[in-house]
């Protein structure tokens, strides 16, 4: 669950939405690049962060919010064709976070099972990439995963590697960084200003 | 500790679990006279020389680096026990066989402090890594199979290196999926009854293991 400290639900809230104003709003010409005077029209489609397109639809229904783009039928067909192939991250890298806001906010209910669908059919990819792939190189695929695909990843990819690191053996007390630098001489230099 | 990062994810390193595993009772067979040890943890001793004794592993591994005893390696470590259980282990594609909880751990400090005191120490160890693999990649099989109704798994035999290898991972893809499945999420759509996108079987809650 995002908490208020969470840092992912913060930058989730930046992603850019498209929303059409249905009130005349004076004032704020510097949201729409293409308005002539200090105003946005009703009826002109304007892209908003997440959290200002919220607090303006819940304020009082100035704006309606379109679907955004990762959430329509053409990503859906993707999804559907091969789920594992699909790169999430182009689209938007918190589809997930974003697709859980803004389901209540627009008409379309069936974003929750395609949300759903998509996690089911991609995180089986994961694992098995995770637990197979060597401890050095990142694997290619890394690159199409959301935010929350890749912490998945990371967390077992690291917890396999650690297990594998351990079997090999090694030193069981580790040496802190800081010991093993060599201090550098540094030569006195002084006050050699004139 | 390892899951200070993150402290939602209570993991443990693997030479944390080692520790653990270093409070299992093993027996040895003392070549010196010694006191009773008196530790925290309970009393061990005395020692006589060819007496057995029971210790914790890590006195044992202790004294045996110093060359005072042999360990006597647990009655599962032998080839006709680990042979048994491999098979049956390939046999049962759903079920875990019984292990010591600590049985990795365990065998790894055997094998790097006591290679000496195992009979068939390089058949053991191969057998032993056959099992866990086996085992593992059960672990990973039934991870396949988690949906959005998976609200528990239940994994019976497990061991503890192998819960904790995989802990991470069910704990961030339980989490995903109980958000992505929660009713304000799904509800909804059900109340339209238009579903766009096929839904996967969302069976009854899946077990790695059938009960």
């Amino acid at each position: 669950m995002p908490c208020y400290y969470d840092v992912a639900d913060i930058l989730m809230e930046e992603e850019l939405i498209s929303v059409v104003f249905q009130v005349t709003a004076n004032g704020v010409g510097l949201l729409d690049p293409g308005a002539e005077r200090n105003s946005v029209e009703k009826g002109a489609k304007v892209d908003l962060p997440f959290w200002l397109a919220h607090g303006m639809l819940s304020l009082e229904q100035a704006v309606s919010i379109n679907v955004p783009p990762c959430f329509t039928q053409k990503t859906r067909k993707e999804i559907q064709a091969d789920a594992a192939c699909v790169d999430l991250r182009v689209r938007c890298p918190y589809f997930y976070e974003l697709g859980c806001k803004i389901v209540p906010l627009v008409g379309d209910k069936s974003i929750g099972q395609f949300l759903r669908y998509a996690f089911a059919s991609r995180y089986k990819e994961i694992l098995s990439k995770a637990h197979s792939s060597s401890t050095m190189t990142v694997p290619k695929f890394t690159t199409r995963l959301t935010k929350e695909e890749a912490q998945v990843f990371e967390s077992a990819r690291e917890s396999m590697s650690a297990f594998r690191k351990w079997r090999v053996g090694g030193a069981r007390l580790q040496k802190a960084s800081i010991l093993g630098r060599k201090r550098k001489t540094k030569l006195p230099d002084g006050p050699s200003t004139p | 500790m390892a899951g200070q990062s993150d402290p939602h994810l209570s993991l443990f390193s693997p030479s944390e679990v080692e520790f653990v595993a270093e409070d299992e009772i093993v027996e040895i067979v003392p070549n010196i006279r010694m006191e009773a040890l008196n530790m925290i943890c309970g009393d061990f001793g005395p020692f006589f020389p060819q007496i057995p004794s029971k210790v914790p592993l890590w006195l044992a591994v202790a004294l045996k680096r110093r060359g005072k005893c042999t360990i006597r390696a647990p009655e599962w470590m032998t080839v006709e026990r680990l042979t048994q259980v491999l098979d049956a282990e390939r046999e049962s594609p759903r079920e875990f066989q019984p292990l010591p909880f600590h049985y990795i751990e365990i065998s790894k400090l055997l094998f790097d402090h006591a290679r000496d005191d195992i009979t068939d120490a390089y058949l053991v160890r191969s057998l032993i890594e056959d099992i866990r693999d086996v085992r593992f990649h059960k672990v990973e099989t039934g991870l396949e199979t988690i949906s959005g109704r998976t609200h528990a798994v239940k994994l019976k035999n497990l061991s503890a290196m192998e819960v904790n290898i995989v802990r991470p991972f069910m704990v961030r893809t339980l989490q995903a999926f109980y958000k992505h499945d929660s009713p304000q999420m799904i509800q909804q759509a059900d109340n339209t009854g238009s579903r766009s996108t096929p839904v996967t079987d969302r069976g009854p809650r899946r077990d790695l293991r059938r009960r």
